[in-house]
């Protein structure tokens, strides 16, 4: 455990922005926050819950994979060390989860090179963002368990930092950061988590979708859902555990070009189609009950170690679905069975 | 829109024509389907058994064409029944008894045959349009890409004038716009015969406005449309134009015709974000900034000016618009000398009444202000002709049912009617270099019904060849009975099956919109 003065953390921030390309909550203009480059000008610390996870980081929106030249193939991955200062707990947690879906049973190169060379920094909730959040529910929050290099107890004036990995310990050792008294520290952190977690209720649905889950649930609840659902695909680029991708070329002439992967979701009806135009999920209610069973039934246990399920609870679909087919709004749905729809 | 979005939730009953709301404008589409699960009523009139069709309490398919008669069929039904609002038609409107004559001509039976609406679901629509306390009519391109989309929009005024359903929440006629600032840009007077805000070049007092704050004498005769523009460039009246994001080789009627158009010109200038088919034409091409380039304000569909910022530069040597347009401006002798959309927008509130209170200041703070909104004080109109019409009372305009300008024949014995799809826009300039929309919807497809599918041999992806009497195009056809029989439906996305090389230029006399929406063709299969 270490101490770090509240107002030495940007210059903490810099010194670490000179070692790694430092990635952190940033407002931009006019208002929106994301994770971007570090400028202390654009850092904030009270960042609440950026609509956009920083899964990009891993597994950006598009990225080259390999380009060919004369017919040359060169594969593209990145090797930068980075710091991305900031994750959520539930973020941190759905990395984790879509870190192992990725590598469990293949060597995604792209992938686990941008996870190797990254370290993680946590900022523990001292309570929920807003009203959709549910960590507490699905075991991812508010204080990660594992899977960060550093984490940070915002206590007001003073930041109290747990050590996760001895690259992060490396990362304290300057002279802003000093060792608090040991007793004062840990009671102070079992107070500020006994807090936190008390003033994330628990979303019971939840639950007791997951078990509804376990039979068919009515097809009613799921065509009620589909006829609603736009197609945006947006619940799963705001998600943090989502990683569908598809790959596609561009070619600059005969024998030069490149392979891009890209974001895709599987509530797109091409995401399942086949060659011949058939498609074994022909209908927006089959593709949103995929997604959703992907998340409340069919995870991997493998992929979700201490956690629920394959939903961390983060609320951003349910903050961010036009319609309101948000992971909360579909376990209440199934809870309901059907009956209001 | 004289309504205002939010207020579908609200109303009793929901009247969808010529829109397919779930695809073109999916907000709205699940308000009507939320609205319609609280138990709103929902009535979609509509050839084709669109996705919201399939709520409807009543689902009229009229044969393509046939809107006013079946209007005109249901207004007939309503006051034959006496349901329609005296007191509203005695105080806020004129010339009911003129209406009256024509409407009733078009009884149940006669608006049948013609129609093909069986009689009994147009007197159900008719009570249930006009028993409603609160009801909308939301209509979209459906209804105006007809040489009789003046008449049909007429028409739809006409029926909600004759129950009182005009200026009260959830009320109104409400035209769901097409693109996301097609209002915006008729607002500003993108429009052969008016200022911004809808103020005539015709009228002395509003052009001297105009020349005092430009300090040049202006034009009093209203320009071409852009059907006008591409004949007079091909008679040689017109000698060059300046084409800005738009694709005329793609989106026009008669393809052809616009080829051999733009080709008599002298000199051809495109300002795009993509090299389109058009800009290829052209002699200078101008590189635009996307929308997500620029920081400017966008009118939606229910008259909500709304600002967005730019996320990030446009590429190299591409510009904004107004930067393109005050460079050009300046290096033909008229210098403009803004510095931003801000400044711009001041300009705009001087000079347009509608507008004069919706600054950059007031929308940074909130999510955006209906016009009019006279004043830096007015919060914005909602609700248009709440107490009185524009003009004062409302004038029943009857409208007599014309058919399509090209019916079908023994040659041609097919309509085809084109619109959009989810995943691609217009077209497909921007969409079409999407990888997951053009992986979602990779080519042209033709839905023909079953029935003729069978009749013509034609089986599901089997590539058809389409013809009228002004070209041909191949796709891929597509068997569903959404479509009606003798009835073909595509879209306009593809250069590689340019549909619009088929479709009629022939156009609506007052708006000059060409008639999309119904033109004879043949099909058949290719071996």
């Amino acid at each position: 455990m270490k101490r770090l003065a509240k107002k030495d953390l940007t210059s903490v921030l810099m010194e670490w922005a000179e070692h790694h390309a430092l990635i952190c909550p940033t407002r931009q203009q006019p208002g929106d926050i994301i994770f971007d480059a570090f400028n202390p000008e654009t850092f904030i610390l009270d960042y609440g819950k950026p609509p956009l996870s920083p899964k990009a980081c891993f597994l950006p929106h598009s990225e080259v994979i390999f380009t060919v030249h004369d017919g040359a193939y060169q594969t593209v991955s990145s090797s930068d060390k980075r710091l991305i200062f900031g994750l959520r707990a539930c973020d941190a947690c759905g990395l984790q989860q879509a870190q192992r879906f990725m590598t469990r049973d293949r060597d995604d190169i792209y992938y686990q090179a941008r996870w190797d060379t990254t370290l993680k920094v946590v900022v523990a909730c001292s309570g929920p963002q807003n009203e959709t959040c549910f960590c507490t529910t699905t075991r991812s929050g508010p204080i990660a368990a594992e899977g960060f290099d550093l984490q940070v107890y915002d206590l007001g004036d003073e930041l109290l930092i747990e050590i996760g990995s001895e690259a992060g310990e490396s990362l304290t050792i300057g002279r802003a950061f000093t060792e608090p008294d040991q007793k004062i520290a840990s009671d102070a952190l079992e107070a500020f988590c006994k807090r936190a977690q008390a003033a994330i209720p628990l979303k019971p649905e939840i639950k007791a979708s997951i078990d509804a889950l376990k039979t068919d649930s009515p097809h009613e609840v799921w065509d009620f859902l589909g006829r609603k659902c736009i197609t945006c695909g947006g619940c799963a680029f705001v998600c943090p555990t989502c990683t569908c991708f598809n790959i596609y070329d561009q070619a600059v002439s005969a024998y030069t070009g490149l392979r891009i992967r890209a974001w895709d979701a599987c509530l797109y009806g091409g995401f399942t189609r086949e060659a011949s135009g058939h498609n074994p999920r022909p209908s927006q209610a089959l593709r949103l009950q995929r997604r959703h069973e992907h998340k409340l039934r069919y995870y991997h246990a493998l992929d979700i170690g201490q956690a629920l399920c394959g939903c961390v609870g983060c609320g951003r679909c349910s903050d961010f679905c036009p319609v309101h087919i948000g992971t909360l709004e579909v376990a209440q749905t199934i809870v309901a069975g059907g009956e209001h729809v | 829109m004289t309504n205002s979005i939010q207020e579908f939730e609200d109303a009793d009953l929901v009247l969808v024509t010529g829109s397919n709301t779930t695809a073109q404008h999916p907000l709205i589409g699940t308000r009507i389907i939320n609205a319609h699960v609280r138990g709103t009523k929902l009535i979609v009139v509509d050839p084709r058994i669109i996705s919201l069709a399939e709520h409807a309490d009543l689902h009229l398919r009229q044969n393509i064409g046939t809107d006013v008669a079946l209007f005109n069929g249901i207004m007939n039904v309503i006051i034959a029944e006496g349901l329609h609002d005296r007191n509203f038609i005695t105080t806020r409107t004129e010339g009911f008894e003129a209406l009256k004559e024509v409407v009733n001509r078009y009884t149940p039976n006669v608006v049948q045959a013609i129609t093909g609406v069986p009689a009994g679901d147009i007197i159900a629509a008719a009570r249930m349009y006009a028993r409603a306390d609160k009801a909308m009519i939301a209509y979209a391109m459906g209804i105006t890409q007809h040489t009789t989309g003046t008449d049909n929009v007429k028409t739809l005024a006409n029926l909600a004038m004759l129950t009182g359903h005009v200026g009260r929440p959830s009320t109104g006629i409400n035209p769901l716009r097409g693109q996301n600032n097609v209002q915006g840009a008729c607002d500003m007077g993108a429009l052969p015969n008016v200022f911004c805000g809808y103020q005539s070049v015709a009228v002395p007092e509003i052009r001297a406005k105009f020349e005092t704050a430009w300090g040049r004498p202006l034009n009093d005769k209203p320009g071409l449309t852009i059907t006008d523009m591409m004949s007079a460039a091909l008679q040689g009246d017109i000698k060059a134009m300046y084409i800005m994001g738009e694709n005329p080789m793609m989106s026009d009627p008669d393809t052809s015709h616009i080829e051999r158009a733009l080709a008599n010109l002298d000199f051809l200038v495109v300002q795009d974000i993509f090299l389109t088919e058009t800009a290829r034409l052209a002699d200078v091409v101008l590189p635009g900034a996307a929308f997500s380039e620029k920081t400017g304000t966008y009118t939606n569909t229910e008259r909500r000016v709304q600002v967005a910022h730019a996320a990030t530069p446009p590429p190299q040597e591409a510009r904004t618009d107004w930067e393109i347009i005050c460079s050009l401006s300046t290096h033909a002798g008229y210098p403009m000398a803004y510095d931003s959309p801000w400044d711009i927008m001041r300009e705009v509130n001087t000079l347009t009444p509608s507008y004069a209170g919706i600054t950059y200041e007031r929308l940074e703070a909130c999510h955006g202000l209906q016009w009019p909104c006279p004043t830096p004080e007015h919060p914005g109109t909602p609700i248009l002709h709440r107490d009185k019409f524009t003009k004062g009372l409302g004038t029943f305009l009857a409208c007599d049912f014309k058919p399509l300008a090209e019916v079908p024949d023994e040659e041609f014995d097919f309509i085809l009617t084109t619109g959009r799809i989810s995943y691609q826009y217009h077209t497909g300039t921007m969409t079409r270099r999407t990888n997951l929309l053009e992986r979602e919807a990779p080519h042209a497809q033709v839905q023909i019904h079953p029935d003729d599918a069978r009749r013509l041999a034609i089986r599901n992806y089997d590539l058809v060849e389409i013809s009228s009497r002004r070209g041909t195009v191949r796709m891929q056809a597509e068997i569903t009975d959404q479509v009606p029989r003798k009835v073909l439906f595509t879209t306009f996305h593809f250069h590689e099956a340019p549909v619009n090389i088929l479709t009629n230029p022939a156009c609506d006399p007052i708006s000059k919109i060409p008639e999309y929406k119904g033109c004879a063709v043949m099909i058949r299969r290719i071996s």
